[in-house]
């Protein structure tokens, strides 16, 4: 962590960590005067990235670290993703049916769908052994 | 973190919620929520005066919630949105499955 701009957060694969990765976002946003919207959309998609990465990427019960790299360029905040548990790529999980009565209605792929509507840019590759997720956020 | 004060107001279980509703929380409130159904309880307001924030392990449990209680022949309403949690609401499609009231006295109004 040497520029304000920048920033990077390692969680360890506990959901008991979303607390912290919350208040690492507010902490870059005030550091950084964002505008708070942007912040909340991007704790949202981080959130249920890493809700994700922790509920599904690993087999084994050993501590596994999470890096969520920030890096404020102008009027965009570019993220990166990193974990390396088993290969899956979010942009595969297709869209779900948001117009179904409230009786067959699911919540499985909505935490995807929030992160391709919170954020800009989504991209995704398998990179020695480890998933990596680029994500990009424009400031209005 | 995520407290929740609950009353009684006739039949209606009115639960207050305050802090963040994600993946590490949301279990407290289905919890909670499943304590009621399982004691007969059917009609809930959850009151979102204080709840800064919320993903989809929230609206899961609210879903859940909402599928027992209908089940029920009872009803879910929600009340006092923040805009930001409103807005996850609509992009999730939720707005038209829940009745959403701007005050808790407007979500009483519909038992």
């Amino acid at each position: 962590m040497t520029l304000a701009g920048e920033v990077l957060i390692v969680l360890k694969n506990s959901l008991s960590e979303l607390e912290r990765l919350s208040l690492a976002l507010e902490e870059l946003g005030e550091a950084n005067c964002l505008p708070l919207k942007a912040i909340m959309d991007v704790n949202l998609a981080l959130d249920e990235i890493f809700t994700n990465i922790v509920s599904y990427g690993f087999e084994d019960d050993n501590i596994h670290l999470i890096n969520i790299h920030l890096l404020i360029e102008g009027k965009e905040l570019n993220i990166r993703v990193e974990d390396d548990g088993m290969p899956f790529n979010p942009l595969e999980v297709p869209e779900p049916d948001l117009n179904l009565p409230l009786e067959e209605r699911k919540t499985g792929g909505l935490g995807i769908h929030f992160v391709r509507k919170m954020i800009n840019e989504l991209k995704y590759e398998r990179r020695r052994g480890k998933n990596v997720l680029f994500l990009k956020k424009r400031f209005n | 973190m995520v407290k929740i004060q609950e009353s009684k107001n006739g039949s209606v279980i009115i639960l207050e919620l305050s802090g963040r509703l994600d993946a590490s929380t949301s279990s407290i409130l289905e919890k909670k929520v499943m304590e009621f159904l399982d004691s007969g309880e059917k009609y809930f307001i959850l009151d979102f005066k204080n709840l800064d924030y919320i993903s989809s392990a929230g609206l899961r449990v609210l879903l859940m919630a909402a599928k027992k209680s209908n089940g029920a022949g009872g009803k879910v309403a929600l009340s006092c949105l923040k805009e930001h949690v409103k807005e996850v609401f609509d992009i999730a499609g939720f707005t038209a499955i829940f009745p959403i009231c701007s005050t808790q006295e407007d979500a009483a109004g519909l038992f």
